[in-house]
């Protein structure tokens, strides 16, 4: 039965794209395009949550090799609790901004390939959750952003024009030095699968002939790459400017997703590979790599944690606040990765989820907030509560979530954080952490007071009559609607998704699970005979039936030409 | 351009090319060659021929527009990519079959030929709509 | 060989980051798409003859098996072709596989051509669009100047 489950994984990547394909004769025609995209991204959220429970209760992890061409030599496809999580989210996250988009796309929006060009992005983060192999992680990385680039400009007003070579440039220096690194970590270690690259690692420490040279400095480039996608502390300069010019879902979107898809991608290949722990190989006591490693994630998440609440204090403007904002909580997450152990991972995992949908619920707020007073400047907004009660409810459980006040999802994720940094003495940073969250506060009711409390600036009075941005942004209410709702679920159902979290931290912590599901047997036995026997000795009977060959095979693919003439 | 050397080797060139650009794009299976390859060879014969001849001639040689040639490869790309999923085999798994000519001549038939087709087609739309766009921008 | 692949990875490195530098949104996009070869170059310079590293198969650390081979005799062949050279480095032993190069590092620079391709597209045509609104592409006259909005110009 999980076979065909396996095989079936890839629906996350095929329906997008397929969705895409179907939205392309249809540009101009917005109803048929809006109806295939909400199945689509409706339909791969329920599949997630699907495979999710039914992967968590059987224990097991997904795979699937394209092509029948087996890891390590073909790409593998890998569904386990992290991807599971995250393309949950995702998919959920997609459909409140698609949702949001009906009442706030212009009609040139829409012509310009934005149906099929959002399908596309969501083919790419999907794709990046699933793959488990380096190369491909660059090449979804690459589809996405080309998505993204698009999106960005879409409409070509002239800040999008500018603001698009900062954001186009940087990405594509990144992409450089991921190729490069891509290369290195193949000549290092001769394989590309982050299982493989797993094992070789793990057998590298574990016969006492070490890491290979560079190998810090491999794992420094990797980092380098995804921060900047992530927008951890040095390199998070081109964020603000980018999700302030483009159409509000859009940089719903993107704040809520693009920085988390460079999170997972650290969370995804630092605990599996470069920083890999040696707790359980007795003959190594540390890991060098690790040891530098999590010193520079711990100095970058205090100051990404710190310096982007500070700016967020300092903006005037609701799409600045609510965009520095996604800096300073990815420092909580990169605090998380500088614990790195599995508890803390989890915290990690759960704050990504939980930010991904509050702040894409925030800026979708900010767009109806828009339509309200026209711009977004704290000074022309006011009176908020009184004109669109609804709205400021919806708000508030957000804005608040964000925060952390106990009852909702925030305060569970900072909580597991703050509680394991100062558990494994990284106190200082738990201070900041608490510091930060007092300052998240002081950002948000800003916002509240400036927008929703405060009277209507009597020097900017608000053209829209009220009645007719409420009858007007319909479905923008519901997108918000299903995101709050899903904040209050994460918040009130945290115990269910910790559990979830939990076994993703473990996974990631210790790889063991996860190479034997990627990789076949032969290939374990060629490369680590000890570990092979370690790990098929303790498993069930279906896997010992099958002896272990005594001649270790050379593992090319099922594909065999000799059974042909 | 106006040369009348390369209008009239231009005639030469294109068809060869174009039948280039068949040969690798077939062969591509079992020896360095492929879509790809095949697709660049043909869109730089093309455009070569739209540097000599103009945009109208162009024209009347690609009647089509070249988003067109994107889509119907894409499609067909992923249609192959998609067919194993019905039987229960990984995406883009490929079916393979030695088919008889007769004359104790056979050919060895992959699908992953008809996605390399497919791949032919967008690399040709993608890289002859672009010149063709750019150059219209840079000519007005 | 590598010396001259390094050279060149250096050279084309500086002429892209050289390029990038200037003030000339045309001199960017050339950085861009050098720097992308330079990229490629590299991973081509690292690349060597196919082997798995880390092969304990066949209890010679220091000889390794290419990773696809149609069969585990021909790996064998290879392997015990290799001990023969290693022991009488005089004979002349003649292995296919030598002259092999490595397959993956071609087609991740493919892969990268491809996905460089796609993004050269994209700058160009962002450039031509630029160049439609503002009439220059120096980015200093470009920051001073207040684009006209996209309704004006079409």
């Amino acid at each position: 039965m999980s076979g065909s489950i396996n095989n079936f994984i890839i629906l996350f990547c095929v329906i997008p794209l397929a969705a895409g394909l179907l939205s392309v004769p249809l540009v101009g025609r917005s109803f048929p395009s809006r109806v295939i995209g909400t199945l689509s991204f409706a339909s791969t959220f329920l599949l997630a949550v699907y495979l999710l429970i039914q992967g968590y209760a059987d224990n097991t992890i997904y795979v699937s090799y394209m092509g029948s061409w087996t890891a390590p030599f073909g790409i593998s496809v890998v569904f386990d609790n992290l991807s599971g999580l995250l393309l949950a989210t995702a998919s959920a996250v997609a459909l409140g901004s698609y949702i949001h988009s009906y009442s706030t796309n212009a009609s040139h929006i829409e012509r310009g390939y934005f149906h099929p060009l959002i399908q596309l992005l969501m083919f790419g983060v999907n794709l990046s959750f699933l793959t488990g192999d380096i190369f491909n992680l660059f090449v979804s990385f690459e589809i996405m952003l080309m998505a993204s680039y698009a999106l960005l400009t879409i409409g070509a007003s002239k800040k999008q024009m500018s603001q698009a070579y900062k954001y186009v440039m940087l990405n594509l220096l990144a992409s450089t030095i991921f190729v490069i690194a891509a290369g290195m970590a193949y000549g290092m270690l001769g394989t590309l699968n982050m299982a493989d690259m797993a094992l070789i690692v793990k057998t590298k420490l574990a016969s006492g002939e070490g890491l290979p040279v560079g190998f810090t400095a491999l794992a420094v480039m990797f980092l380098l790459v995804f921060a900047l996608k992530g927008a951890f502390f040095p390199l998070w300069f081109w964020l603000p400017d980018t999700y302030y010019t483009c159409p509000i879902s859009i940089a719903g979107l993107f704040g809520g997703m693009l920085t988390k898809v460079g999170v997972y991608a650290v969370v995804r290949t630092f605990p599996l590979i470069f920083t890999q722990s040696v707790a359980d190989i007795a003959s190594v006591d540390v890991n060098p790599t690790r040891t530098t490693i999590l010193w520079i994630i711990a100095v970058a998440a205090a100051f990404t944690m710190f310096l982007g609440v500070l700016g967020a204090v300092s903006q005037h403007e609701v799409r600045r606040i609510l965009s520095i904002h996604v800096i300073s909580q990815v420092g909580y997450m990169v605090f998380g990765l500088a614990i790195m152990t599995g508890w803390a991972l989890a915290g990690c995992i759960f704050y990504m989820i939980q930010h991904m949908v509050v702040k894409c619920s925030l800026f979708l707020c900010c767009g109806i907030m828009e339509k309200h007073a026209g711009s977004d400047d704290l000074d022309k907004l006011g009176g908020l509560l009184k004109r669109d009660t609804l709205l400021g409810v919806l708000f508030f459980v957000a804005a608040m979530s964000l925060v952390g006040l106990p009852p909702l999802s925030g305060f569970f994720g900072k909580m597991v954080i703050i509680q394991e940094g100062w558990n494994n003495g990284l106190w200082w940073l738990s201070i900041i952490g608490l510091a930060t969250g007092a300052l998240t506060l002081l950002s948000m009711l800003k916002i509240w007071s400036y927008g929703y409390w405060n009277p209507e600036p009597k020097k900017y009075p608000q053209a829209a009559k009220p009645e007719n941005v409420k009858s007007s942004s319909r479905s923008g209410y519901i997108g918000i609607a299903m995101l709050v709702v899903l904040a209050l679920f994460l918040g009130f159902g945290a115990n269910p998704v910790y559990k979830f979290a939990d076994r993703a931290g473990e996974q990631l912590v210790s790889p063991d699970a996860y190479i034997m599901a990627v990789l076949p047997k032969e290939r374990i036995k060629l490369v680590n005979p000890e570990l092979a026997a370690k790990l098929y000795d303790g498993i069930g009977h279906d896997r010992m039936s099958e002896p272990l060959d005594e001649e270790p095979m050379i593992i090319s693919a099922s594909y065999n030409k000799e059974v042909h003439p | 351009m106006t040369s009348l050397i390369l209008k009239t080797a231009m005639r030469l060139i294109v068809p060869l090319t174009l039948l280039f650009a068949v040969y690798m794009a077939l062969k591509g299976h079992n020896e360095p060659g492929g879509g790809f390859i095949g697709g660049l060879i043909a869109s730089v014969s093309i455009a070569l021929y739209r540097m000599t001849y103009g945009a109208e001639s162009f024209d009347k040689l690609l009647p089509i527009h070249p988003r067109i040639l994107v889509f119907v490869g894409l499609t067909m790309a992923f249609l192959v990519a998609v067919f194993p999923l019905l039987f229960d085999r990984p995406l883009l798994t490929s079916y393979e079959q030695y088919l008889n000519l007769g004359f104790g001549q056979t050919v060895h038939f992959v699908s992953a030929a008809i996605f390399d087709i497919g791949v032919l087609l967008v690399v040709i739309g993608v890289s002859v709509g672009m010149i063709d766009r750019l150059s219209r921008e840079v000519e007005k | 060989m590598t010396v001259v692949l390094a050279v060149c990875v250096a050279v084309t490195f500086g002429v892209s980051i050289y390029m990038m530098l200037g003030r000339e949104l045309m001199g960017l996009a050339i950085g861009v798409f050098l720097i992308g070869h330079a990229a490629n170059l590299s991973i081509l310079a690292m690349s060597g003859s196919p082997v798995i590293q880390h092969d304990k198969a066949y209890q010679t650390a220091e000889f390794k098996i290419p990773p696809v081979l149609e069969s585990d005799q021909q790996a064998k062949d290879w392997s015990e072709a290799q001990l023969i050279k290693a022991e009488h480095p005089e004979q002349d032993v003649v292995n296919p596989l030598d002259e092999m190069v490595d397959p993956l590092p071609q087609a991740l620079i493919l892969t990268a051509i491809v996905i460089g391709f796609a993004v050269m597209g994209f700058l160009l045509t962002l450039i031509v669009l630029t160049q439609r609104r503002a009439k220059t592409l120096d980015v200093n006259e470009l920051a001073k100047m207040d684009l006209p909005t996209p309704s004006q110009a079409h």
